[in-house]
Order: structure tokens, then sequence, then C-alpha cells
């Protein structure tokens, strides 16, 4: 049969085995005595190597059957975890995980699984008690049964080939005892359960049948090769046996069942609901033009019925937060392993949900931040405990949601910024003017953020150069997100993203710039005024307005974005953007009203000035840029 | 370049140079395309261009290959774009050429590997080719776009 | 009328498998269970006329849920699903009520036969 249709599906749930794997393994960690996690990483592994013999893969097979096995052995020994029993554990676990992807895009033979094989059948014989002698093999051939048993003998031997033929053997033994009682089987049953047991077996049926009924019987029980009954061979080739049930009845139908659905189809989908936004926008304008009360009546119910038909969408592409997050615990024990930390991490509101290509986009950046709130905030044990902390340092991840957006928070008790060293630093440097006497949390980030920038008295291997945060920063606002920091010297650090639950259609204002149009997300537009309305004054060499006491920085779409043709209009109007409580005034060109908009990734060339968020598709087909608020103020 | 013996080419001229790119790298032929600047991509980047809903970066092959400007490129106007896969990790990028000419299955050892032709960044050929008498390169299509594309 | 299945293993890689394989066959899939619990419960609600049970599930493995069924419907016909190794599990298994069983990696032509055997 053709397995390549099962791939997806096999990559899919052994990618959740393996994730459960790891919280099993941390959760054992923690409690090396316990032995509930055994069963759920035994059921784990061993669904992986079922799967994986299905699909042919045969390393991947090999490696989960080593690990069931050294599992069996230790939960049946009860033996509690030592360290280096689950470090190899841990090993194995990512052995089979770089197995099982190597092994769905064919290059199975790339990985080799040798020395972690060797390593986990060494443990398992290490721990296996040593064999209680040799189990008494039951006798191969069974020609002796005790002469004074009732009925007829029969020897029964199983095809060489037939897998698992103890419970062959076991159903052989069923179909007789239908006929009659049933004695002295030889070897006993028991010896049924053993490997080694090689198919052939005897017993006495006291039974009126015929030995052609016998035989035809017991044949029946499938796999059998050689029956004789009565000391007659009565054996000749097993029947056919029809390979194809009778009735071809209606396939498949009733039961409602979940089904995984392919990302790729999601944004497939995505972009079509996209189109045909876009097509409806056109629709809705063609309407206005006509005038025609029967041409609105169908312009409304598609946009009705549009809207409907995104809001279904998007809702098939919501995913818990835990889908990420489940790595976390794992990578966050090996970092704190590496370091000499201790730390406890803890989840929150993993069963929030989230547009999964933004949560797709979100591993990365948290990844950075929770590495960086081990390396530098949470203390080294001896640390912590001079200050008088609890040694165990912690870090805690949450999710929630708000309204329209959700908000994720990581969190640590450690040593908090020193924010007079940073500012020092930035003076230094020229970020911070050199009569600032404090930095706001805001100001601490804007530093923070600069490629490279780090305060770090070493340079760990952790977090390397830098402390990543400008990575973190520009992912999550081409997201269309925020992130803010706060921190407290010898208290800790809390991250807080600001992230939109669904990314794909956000409601924006079309601006003109000489024959280009921009999109601005309207979540970050506080107010539009006109260019010449309102008075223009210079605040620290920069053009600004004032507006109800405040002083807005202009930006001039025509300069920054290189637009030289035609000359700008006298009265332009300017839009004001407002994040948190930073602002800034856009000029530009003319407004073209405010609309949906569907917000897609490209790849930026090299040299893209980096305040555009995405871009999307207008009306008439053509792609226009969305202009990040967050690279303007 | 593929050792099997025949490699497939598409041919195609970009103002005075006749140049050929494997067709296997070749995802689609398309007419040009309404196209939007991208505000600090080099000069050689026509922009970005929607491709049944997929936003494509479009690279001015002229300007990448250092051509004359077509006189008939005036924006929207005539010439071809061909989406091309573009390095390990088969980013598809629009490339715009004159013209189309034709696409062939090329013997591989009747390439020669020379690096030069009047004319051509040596570093962008990876091999000189002959139709119907014409000499044409190869292009190291990798070489030629990846820079433009950000790490 | 054709037959009609409950399919019971935690992967769903595994029961897409199996439901593909007896659905070609002209099988009727009325139900699936991913763990032993919601098979028994299912058994009871759907009274197929076959069941294809893993052995290792979460909640109740697959040889307890041969128990309640069997308790509930001494007729009931169970085709285990196993693994190579399970040896001793199997023979529990049919012990237990179960009327035979197929070895994973599943080849379509073996679980077919084995199908017949125990419909009979």
């Amino acid at each position: 049969m053709d397995l390549s249709q099962y791939a997806e599906l096999f990559l899919a749930e052994s990618r959740e085995h393996l994730s459960a794997c790891n919280q099993l393994l941390l959760e054992w960690e923690r409690h090396p005595a316990g032995l509930t996690p055994v069963s759920g990483l035994f059921r784990a592994v061993h669904t992986v190597k079922g799967m994986a013999a299905t699909m042919g893969y045969a390393r991947v097979t090999d490696l989960a059957h080593r690990m069931e096995n050294l599992l069996d052995v230790q939960r049946r020994g009860a033996h509690p975890a030592t360290d280096e029993l689950l470090q190899l554990l841990f090993r194995a676990r990512d052995a089979l995980e770089r197995a099982v992807e190597l092994s769905v895009v064919g290059r199975e033979r790339e990985l080799d699984v040798a020395a972690i094989v060797a390593d986990l059948e060494q443990a398992a014989a290490r721990m296996a008690p040593a064999r209680p002698g040799e189990r008494p093999v039951p006798s191969p051939e069974p020609t002796e049964p005790e002469p004074e048993a009732a009925g007829r003998l029969v020897q029964v031997t199983l095809r060489p080939e037939a897998p698992l033929k103890g419970g062959r053997a076991v159903l052989v033994l069923k179909r007789a005892q239908a006929l009659g009682a049933v004695h002295a089987v030889t070897p006993p049953v028991t010896a049924f359960e053993a490997d080694e047991f090689d198919g052939r077996f005897s017993f006495r049926l006291d039974a009126t049948a015929a030995a052609e009924q016998i035989e035809a019987a017991l044949k029946a029980a499938g796999d059998v090769a050689h029956v004789t009954v009565g000391g007659a061979e009565a054996g000749g080739p097993a029947p056919e046996p029809g390979a194809t049930p009778g009735d071809a009845g209606a396939v498949g139908g009733g039961p409602s069942r979940h089904i995984r659905v392919d990302l790729r189809r999601l944004d497939g989908l995505m972009d079509l609901i996209g189109e045909l936004i876009t097509v409806r926008g056109r629709l809705n304008q063609l309407a206005a033009e006509r005038r025609d009360p029967a041409v609105d009546d169908v312009a409304i119910q598609v946009s009705r019925l549009s809207s409907d038909l995104q809001a279904e969408i998007l809702q098939a592409r919501m995913t818990p937060v835990w889908q990420v997050f489940d790595r976390f615990p794992r990578l966050v024990r090996d970092v704190a392993r590496e370091l000499g930390k201790q730390v406890a991490f803890r989840v929150e509101g993993k069963e929030i949900e989230l547009d999964r290509a933004i949560l797709d986009e979100l591993g990365d950046p948290l990844m950075h931040l929770l590495r960086n709130a081990v390396d530098h905030g949470i203390e080294p044990p001896a640390e912590r405990r001079r200050r008088g902390k609890p040694p165990e340092g912690e870090v805690v991840l949450t999710a929630q949601r708000e309204r329209a957006s959700v908000t994720i928070t990581v969190a640590d008790d450690g040593r908090g910024v020193d924010r007079r060293k940073i500012l020092e630093r930035a003076q230094r440097e020229g970020v911070v003017d050199a009569h600032a006497d404090a930095l706001t949390d805001e100001q601490l980030l804007r530093v923070l953020a600069r490629p490279g920038f780090s305060t770090a008295e070493a340079v760990t291997s952790v977090s390397g150069r830098g402390v990543g945060i400008d990575v973190a920063m520009t992912r999550i606002r081409a997201l269309g997100g925020t992130i803010e920091i706060r921190s407290e010297l010898g208290k800790g650090t809390t991250f807080v993203l600001r992230l939109p639950v669904t990314l794909a259609i956000v409601r924006a204002i079309m601006a003109s710039v000489g024959p280009e149009r921009y999109a601005l997300p309207l979540t970050y537009v506080a107010e539009t005024v006109e260019f010449g309305a309102v008075t223009t004054t210079m605040v620290e060499g920069r053009e600004a307005i004032v507006l109800r006491d405040h002083v807005v920085p202009l930006v001039h779409l025509r300069r920054l974005l290189g637009v030289t043709s035609d000359r700008a209009p006298a009265r332009a109007p300017i839009i004001v953007l407002e994040l948190g409580d930073r602002r800034a005034g856009v000029v530009v060109d003319g407004m073209l009203g405010q609309q949906e908009i569907v917000v897609k990734g490209f790849d930026a060339p090299q040299g893209t000035l980096p305040v555009f968020s995405g871009a999307t598709i207008m009306g008439d087909g053509v792609p226009a840029l969305i202009l990040d608020a967050a690279g303007l103020v | 370049m593929s050792d099997a013996g025949v490699v497939r080419l598409l041919v195609f001229r970009v103002g005075g140079l006749l140049c050929a790119a494997e067709a296997e790298r070749v995802r689609e032929i398309l007419p040009r395309l309404a196209t939007t600047r991208i505000p600090g991509a080099p000069p050689a980047v026509a922009g970005l261009v929607n491709v049944r809903g997929t936003l494509v970066t479009v690279v001015e092959g002229w300007r990448a290959l250092r051509q004359p400007e077509p006189p008939a490129s005036n924006g929207t106007q005539g010439g071809t774009t061909v989406l091309l896969e573009v390095g390990a990790g088969r980013k598809v990028l629009g490339f715009t050429v004159d013209e189309v000419v034709d696409l062939l299955a090329a013997d591989a050892a009747a390439l020669e590997r020379r690096a030069a032709l009047p004319g051509v960044d040596p570093t962008l050929v990876r091999a000189v080719g002959r139709r119907a008498g014409q000499l044409f390169v190869v292009l190291d299509t990798d070489a030629l776009l990846t820079p433009i594309l950000s790490s | 009328m054709s037959h009609t299945v409950l399919v019971c293993d935690d992967a769903i890689f595994m029961r897409t498998m199996i439901s593909d394989i007896l659905a070609q066959a002209g099988f009727e899939i009325v139900g699936e269970a991913e763990t032993g619990s919601q098979a028994v419960e299912k058994y009871k609600q759907l009274r197929p006329d076959l069941v294809t049970m893993d052995i290792v599930m979460p909640d109740m493995g697959g040889i307890d849920a041969v128990r309640e069924i069997v308790k509930h419907d001494p007729d009931a016909k169970i085709l285990m699903c196993s693994a190579m190794g399970q040896q001793a599990l199997v023979v529990e298994a049919i012990q237990a009520g179960a009327k035979d069983f197929v070895v994973k990696p599943f080849q379509p032509s073996r679980v077919l036969e084995a199908v017949q055997r125990v419909l009979g």
C-alpha cells in the first residue's frame, strides 16, 4: 500500500509524542522516585515505534524499541531514576526526534544511531536482574505426552513466519476447546508467553469429531502449517483465506472525526479568503457607484457571507499556545543545567489560543527571552543565598487573553537590570542624552534592544553576544505586536509581549505618497489632522506639532521613503500614531479611506527600510506595503 | 549542474545578452506584472508583485546584468517575468527578461565550463552554450540573486 | 449490509491506517476510540460487528477494555492490534476474550484475513 500519504500524519503525531516525552522526562527528573511518568513515556515511545514500523522506518523503529525496552526493564524493576539514566533517555529522545524528522524526508540513512543504541542496550542490561538461570525452555519435541491422558493426541505446528506464535497457539487451543476437553498441553501454556516458543505444541483432545473436522477447525485459527490428529498426519496446505470480505458496502461515512489539516491548506484558504475580501471591497465600490438596490442587496449578502467565512477560517487556525510552549521546560532545564543554576519553571495559560502563524513565529523570540532570563536574570544559587533569596530561581511564562490581544509575559525573580550601569554605558555610546539621570522602562528597552548591546559581565555560550532582545523585538513587531520591559534591581525582570490574536486581517488607513499607496493599521492610529491646520515647531532639532500640549514629532513619508515624483500638496494630512506613550505624526500626501486588509509577509530584499511590517494586496490586485507603527514613532 | 548528461535550460534574452537558467529552478513564466516599489531595496529590485495572492520580489533583469535599459521598459509594458527558485531554501524570486527564447535540453558535456563572455561578470556564469550558432551564458542564478535577498 | 467496525487506538496515525484498510475492503467504520474506557463506552453505544483494539492505550489499556466489553457482551468480536514483543500481552488478551490478533506493522492482507476469521 502507498504509505507516503501517511507520512505527514506520522510526523505530526510523532512530534506530539516526542514533546510529551520531554515533559514526562522533566517531571521524572524533578521526582526521580516516582514511577508515574514512566508508563506515559513507555506508551509514547511504544506508539512511535508502532507507527515507524508501519512506515518502514527501520532506524526509528530500532531506536524506539531499545528505549521501550530500557523503560520496560526500569519499570518492572521499579528502579528510581538515576541522573545517568535520565540523561541517557533525554539523549535518546533527541536522537529519536532527529531520526523521525530525517526519516520523513527520506534521509534516514544519514543518521547514525549505533552509539545511542549501544548505550541503551548496556543500560538495560545493567538494570535487568541477572536472568534467573535460563528459563526452562520448553522441550521442542512434544513427542512424549502423558500416555494416560484421555482423548486423541493432537500435534500442531505453526507456520515458521507466523508472528507472536504463543498468541496463535492460544487461539488454536481455544478452537480445540470448542470441540471438546483439552488436556496435557505440551509445552505448558505459560511457555507460550516466552519469545523462544517455536510454534510446535501438542495436546490431548477428548472430542467425538472426525480427524478432518478437528484439523479444519484448528487450521481456521490461522497461521497453522500442520495438524496431526491421533498420530496420523492430517496435513496439507492451509486453506486459502478469503482475501476480501464479501459485501462491498458504502465506504467511510458516519462518525464525525477530528481531522488534522496541513498548515499549508489553512494558509491557502487564508489566501483565498483574502482575495475574496479584496474582491468584496471592489464589489462594494461598484455597488456604491451603481446605486442599484438589487446590486446593493447582493453586495451586502456577499459581505456578510464572506465575513462569516473569514471568521470560521480564522477560528480553524487558532492553536493553543502549549503547542509551542511545551518545548520550553526542556530548554530552560538544559540552559540552567549548563550554567549551574537552579530554576523552577512554570507555564500558565497553556490553553490560550493564537493564530497558528503568529504562534509559529513566537517560538524563537520566546526562546531568546527565556534563555536571557536564565542566563542574565537568575543568579547562581550561592549569590541568591547571599541576597537572602531561595537558591532556586523562578521563571514564569504566562499567556493571557485580553479582548483582541494576547499578552505573553516572561518573568524571572533574578537580579534585575542595573539601570545605572546601563545608563552610563548608554550615555557613553550616545544612545541617550548625556544629561539624563534615569532610564524609563521604555528607554531601557530601547537601549537593550540595540543590536549587540550587552551588559552581561561574561559573554556566555547560552545567550551569545548581545542579549538577542533586538531579534525578539523585530520579530514581535513584524507580527504587529509590542514588547515592554519591567525591571527592578534585585527583584527581577519581566518582558510583556502583546500580540494580535489573529494576524491575518486588520483594518487600515490607506494613504497616498506621490504615486504610491501605503497601509497604516488602525490599531495605532490615534487621529488625523491636516498639515497647515496646526502649527509646526522645532523640538530638539526635529520638526514637530503640538497637539493638546503633547509634542508630536513629524515623519515626512515622502522624505523617508524617497518619493521624488511631483510635489507634496500644500495641506497634507498628518496621521498621528500612538504606541504606548510614544507618538509620531506621519505626513502623507492624501488619504484613500479605510479598509480591511489581509496582512501578508514578503521576503524583504537587502536594504529594505525597517518600517514595514508586511504587505497587502489591494482591490486592483497590486501589492501595497504596510507601515509599521513601531518603526515610525 | 547535474552530471547526468542532459541539462534542461530555459533560454531568454536580456538586453543584448542571450542567457539561460536551469529549467529545474524555473517555477513559472508570467507576463510582466504591476510592481510596487520597495523603499530602500537595491536598484536592481523592481519591487513586489502579486502572484495569485502570494507576494514575490522581482529583480529587474537588465539592471542585475548591467545591460542597457530596454526601450520598451516603461514600467508595466512588455517583457516577461520568470519565477526562479533561489538558494538552498528555494525562495521564489521574479526575474524580468525581454523575452523567453527557448526551452532546450543541452548535453552537459557540450556546455563549455568557460566563465567568460564579454560583458558578463564571470562570477555569475556557470557555463557557456551554443544555440543556433549563437552563444549563451548559463547563469548562476543563486550567485546573481541571493545577495539581493537579505539574510 | 456491510459490517460495522469500532477502531480503538491512541494514535490517530494507526486509526487512520486501520480505518483506511477496512473501509477500502467495504467495512463501515462507525466509531473510533483513543482510550480503553472510550472503547468500552462506544462499544455499548454502537454495538459494532467488529472491534479493533490496540493493547497499549492511556487511561484504560486494551486488555482491560476487552474484559469490560466481553463482560457486557460475551459474543463481542475483538481483534487485537499488537506489536512485536507483546507475546505475553497477546496471550493475556486472548484469554480475556479477544478473538484474534494482528501484529504491527500491518499488512492489509493479514489484517483482512484476521478480520475474516473473527467474523467467521
